[in-house]
C-alpha cells in the first residue's frame, strides 16, 4: 500500500537560529489549536517566483528552478513534517501562456488537488512589476472560477524580488504600498468581492527575496530593506490567515467540475412541453384541418379522385 | 529668439479617441511637449465668442466637415483655422471612430503673428553627462557627419513598462517624456528633437505595444499615423533584462512591428535591455544570464521578424544594455557603468551609430507602407480568366445537360392531355 512520503522537515535547520526559533513557536501556535496539518497552495503567473518561495519555505531545493524555461506541466506537492505537525506545499505551473490564461494547466491543478483540503492560497507576482493590467484580473477571476470566491479569504499576497531599489522619485515603501495597492485593487475587481466584504478583512501582502544574495541582518536572518526578517513574516502571515475564521477549501469533485449545466432549470422542461403541445401545436392543427375543408380543389385533382362530373 | 511653433500631435474625437492631425499638405508636425486638442462633436453648446484670455474660438460643428478645436491652454499656443476641416480617411463609421481630419489652412496665432515650424531645441542635455561621456558622443556624432548624416531618426518600441520612456530620458539627458511607475503611457508617440553642432537628432517615445495579453493594434495605428513621411533610421526594441520568460506574446508584437514597417526595419534595429544592473539569479554569473537572456529574444524575433537563418550570418541585431536609474552605479570617470564595466550611454551610441552604417537601407514610412498593399488588387488579372473558365467548362456543360434532360423526360398521360397532345 503506497501512502505519501513524508519527511522530515530538515530544511529548517539550515535556517539562523533565530528564523528556526520564530517558525517553531508559530508551530506550537498551531498545535495548541489542534490544527496538525497545513495545506498551501502557491499560484501565479509564469517567472515570477513561486518555485523559488517554495524553496525558501521548506528551506532546500525541493523544486527545480530555471531562469528560462518554463516550469513543468504538473503540480508538485512538497510534504514535510516536523513535531507531529506537517506541512503541504503545492507549487504549480504558471498560469499564464502567451498572453492568455493557461486553462489547461488550471484543469490539470484543479484535478491534482482532488479530495485535498486547501488551508492557504500564495498568490505570488513580483515586486519590480510596472505594470498591472486586464491579464492579471483575468487570472485572478481564473481562480476564483476555479476554486471559488472563498479561497481569496484565505489567500494571501507575496511580492517577489523584493530586494530591489525602487525607481527614481520613489522611496521604498511608498512603492510597496503603491504596488500593493494596484494589486489588491485587481484582485477586487478579478474576484469581484464587494467592498463590504473588504472591510473586515483585506488580503494580506508579504514580500520575499528568495536570491542567496539577500541582504542579512546581525543575527543571520534574512531582512528586506526595510529591515524586517521575511521568511518568519511570511509565516506569520500564513498563521494569521488561517487563523481568521474563513474555512478552508475541500476541492471536492462537485467544486472542480463544477455545477452540472444539464440541471439548469430541468423542471420547468414538462412545464414548457405542456404549454406547446396545448398552446402551440394543437391549435396550429386544427387550423391545419380548418384550411383543408375550407379548400377548393383544381378540376383535374377532383377528377382524379373521381369527384368530377365533366367528361373529357 | 522667434516664437516657433506647434503641432499638434493628436486630436481626441468623441470619447477620448485620438488621432494624428495633418495640415493641406498630408504633413503631421508633432511638437516634444504634448498639447491636447479635443474636438468636441457633442459640445454644441459652445459659443462662439472669444473665451477669457481674448483668443478667438472656432466655429462649433456643423456638419461632418466642420470641426470646433479646442486648445489646451497649459500649451501656450492657439491655433486658429480658417476654412474648413475636410476629411481624407474615415475609419469605422461610427462614434469612436478614427477619423483623420486634414486641416485646410491652419496659421498660429500670437502676437506676433509669426509662421509656424518646428521646434527644435539645443541639445543641453549633453552637458550634463560626465565629460569622458561627453567626449566620447561629440566623436560619434563627429564621425556621423563625416559621412553626411546630418540627422538621425530614432524609434523607440517596445512593451508597456519596460523602460522606454527612461531610455529616451537617459539619452537626451534630460526629463523630457514623462516616466510613471504604475500608470500606462499616454496614448500617443511623443518625437523630442535635439540639435547640436548641425547634427539633429530626433528620438520619438510610443506607447506600449502590449495591453492586456493582446498586442495593442491601436496604438499600432496611431504610431504607424504619427510616423507618416518619416524616415527611421533606427528601431530600438526595449525589454527588461530582468524577464525570465520569452513567449507567443512577444513574437505577436515582433511580428506586429514586422507587418507595420516591413521586414527591412529589423536590418536597422537593436535590441535595449534595461534594468541592466540587476543580480542575476543564484547560479549563474551576469555575463551567462545575459547572453542567454539575448539569445532567448534573438530567437524569438527571428521567429516573428520570419528572418532565414542564412541572412542572419550577415548582420545579428546588436543588444545593448541600459540602466536608466539614479542609482546605477558610476566609475572613475563618473560615467554610468553596467556590472560587467562597460559605460553603456557612450556603448548604446556608439551602436547605433554602427548600425546606421552598416549598409541597410532607413525606413520611409510613406502612405504606401502605412496603408499596406490593396487587397482589391491581389490576382485580380485572374479575374476574366476564371470567369471564362467558368463560362465555357462550367455552365455551357450545365445548360446542354438540362436541355438533354429536357427531352428525354417522359410525361405523364395527364400532363401530355393538358399540353393537348
Amino acid at each position: 500500500m503506497a501512502s505519501n512520503l513524508i519527511r522530515e522537515w530538515n530544511g529548517i535547520q539550515q535556517f539562523p537560529p533565530s528564523t528556526q526559533t520564530k517558525l517553531l513557536e508559530l508551530l506550537g501556535k498551531f498545535k495548541q489549536e489542534n490544527v496538525s496539518s497545513l495545506t498551501i497552495l502557491v499560484m501565479g503567473k509564469g517567472g515570477v517566483g513561486k518555485s523559488s518561495t517554495v524553496n525558501s519555505i521548506v528551506g532546500e531545493r525541493v523544486v527545480a528552478v530555471s531562469a528560462f524555461q518554463s516550469e513543468g506541466p504538473r503540480p508538485v506537492m512538497v510534504s514535510r513534517s516536523r513535531a507531529g505537525f506537517t506541512l503541504n506545499i503545492i507549487d504549480t505551473p504558471g498560469l499564464v501562456e502567451g498572453g492568455y490564461v493557461n486553462d489547461h494547466a488550471l484543469e490539470m491543478i484543479k484535478r491534482f488537488l482532488l479530495n485535498k483540503t486547501i488551508d492557504v492560497l500564495l498568490y505570488v507576482d513580483r515586486l519590480d512589476a510596472y505594470r498591472v493590467d486586464n491579464l492579471d484580473r483575468q487570472v485572478i477571476k481564473a481562480i476564483a472560477d476555479s476554486f471559488g470566491k472563498g479561497i481569496w479569504s484565505r489567500g494571501l499576497i507575496v511580492l517577489t524580488h523584493a530586494q530591489l531599489s525602487p525607481p527614481d522619485g520613489i522611496n521604498y515603501d511608498d512603492f510597496f504600498g503603491r504596488r500593493s495597492e494596484a494589486l489588491l485593487k485587481v484582485v477586487r475587481l478579478g474576484a469581484r468581492i464587494k467592498k463590504q466584504d473588504v472591510q473586515g478583512s483585506a488580503i494580506p501582502v508579504v514580500l520575499v527575496e528568495n536570491s542567496g544574495r539577500c541582504n542579512t541582518n546581525d543575527s543571520g536572518e534574512k531582512v528586506l530593506p526595510n529591515g524586517i526578517a521575511w521568511i518568519p513574516n511570511l509565516v506569520k502571515t500564513i498563521t494569521d490567515v488561517v487563523s481568521n475564521g474563513s474555512k478552508a477549501i475541500l476541492v471536492d469533485k462537485k467544486l472542480i467540475e463544477g455545477p452540472n449545466p444539464n440541471d439548469r432549470g430541468k423542471l420547468w422542461i414538462p412545464l414548457i412541453l405542456a404549454f406547446q403541445y396545448l398552446f402551440v401545436i394543437k391549435p396550429i392543427q386544427r387550423a391545419i384541418k380548418q384550411d383543408i375543408a375550407k379548400e377548393e380543389k383544381p378540376l383535374w385533382e377532383l377528377r382524379d379522385m373521381g369527384l368530377s362530373q365533366r367528361q373529357f | 529668439m522667434t516664437t516657433k511653433l506647434f503641432v499638434i500631435v493628436a486630436i481626441e474625437v468623441g470619447r477620448d479617441h485620438k488621432v494624428p492631425i495633418a495640415n493641406q499638405e498630408g504633413m503631421i508636425f508633432s511638437h516634444q511637449v504634448l498639447p491636447m486638442v479635443s474636438l468636441s462633436r457633442s459640445n454644441a453648446a459652445n459659443s462662439r465668442h472669444q473665451d477669457k484670455r481674448g483668443v478667438p474660438k472656432l466655429p462649433n460643428i456643423i456638419d461632418d466637415n466642420d470641426v470646433r478645436v479646442k486648445i489646451d491652454h497649459s500649451v501656450n499656443a492657439v491655433l486658429e483655422y480658417v476654412g474648413q476641416v475636410v476629411p481624407i480617411y474615415r475609419g469605422v463609421e461610427d462614434e469612436a471612430v478614427e477619423i483623420f481630419w486634414r486641416v485646410a489652412d491652419c496659421r498660429r496665432i500670437r502676437r506676433e503673428g509669426t509662421m509656424a515650424s518646428h521646434l527644435i531645441h539645443e541639445w543641453n542635455g549633453i552637458h550634463q553627462f560626465p565629460p569622458a561621456t561627453q567626449n566620447k558622443l561629440l566623436e560619434l556624432l563627429g564621425e556621423l557627419k563625416q559621412e553626411n548624416v546630418s540627422t538621425l531618426t530614432i524609434l523607440v518600441m517596445g512593451k508597456g513598462g519596460v523602460g522606454k520612456s527612461s531610455t529616451v530620458n537617459s539619452i537626451i539627458g534630460e526629463r523630457v517624456v514623462a516616466v510613471s511607475a504604475f500608470q500606462s503611457e499616454g496614448p500617443s508617440p511623443v518625437m523630442v528633437s535635439r540639435s547640436r553642432e548641425g547634427f539633429t537628432l530626433n528620438v520619438i517615445d510610443t506607447p506600449g505595444l502590449v495591453e492586456g495579453g493582446y498586442v495593442n493594434n491601436d496604438a499600432l495605428e496611431i504610431i504607424k499615423w504619427f510616423l507618416l513621411n518619416k524616415t527611421i533610421d533606427v528601431l530600438l526594441y526595449v525589454d527588461r533584462l530582468d524577464a525570465y520568460r520569452v513567449d507567443n506574446l512577444d513574437r505577436q508584437v515582433i511580428k506586429a512591428i514586422t507587418d507595420s514597417f516591413g521586414k527591412g526595419i529589423w536590418s536597422r534595429s537593436l535590441i535595449v535591455l534595461t534594468h541592466a544592473q540587476v543580480s542575476p539569479p543564484d547560479g549563474i554569473n551576469y555575463d551567462d544570464f545575459f547572453s542567454r537572456r539575448s539569445e532567448a529574444l534573438l530567437k524569438v524575433v527571428r521567429l516573428g521578424a520570419r528572418i532565414k537563418t542564412q541572412e542572419v550570418q550577415g548582420s545579428v541585431i546588436p543588444v545593448v544594455l541600459a540602466e536608466n536609474s539614479g542609482s546605477c552605479n558610476t566609475n572613475g570617470s563618473g560615467e554610468k557603468v553596467l556590472p560587467n564595466g562597460t559605460a553603456w550611454i557612450p556603448n548604446l551610441v556608439k551602436t547605433i551609430t554602427d548600425v546606421v552604417s552598416n549598409g541597410s537601407n532607413a525606413v520611409l514610412v510613406d502612405k504606401k507602407l502605412i496603408e499596406g498593399p490593396n487587397p482589391n488588387n491581389r490576382g485580380k488579372l485572374w479575374i476574366p480568366l476564371i470567369l471564362a473558365f467558368q463560362y465555357f467548362f462550367v455552365v455551357k456543360p450545365i445548360q446542354r445537360a438540362i436541355k438533354q434532360d429536357f427531352a428525354k423526360e417522359s410525361m405523364p398521360l395527364w400532363e401530355l392531355r393538358d399540353m393537348g397532345d
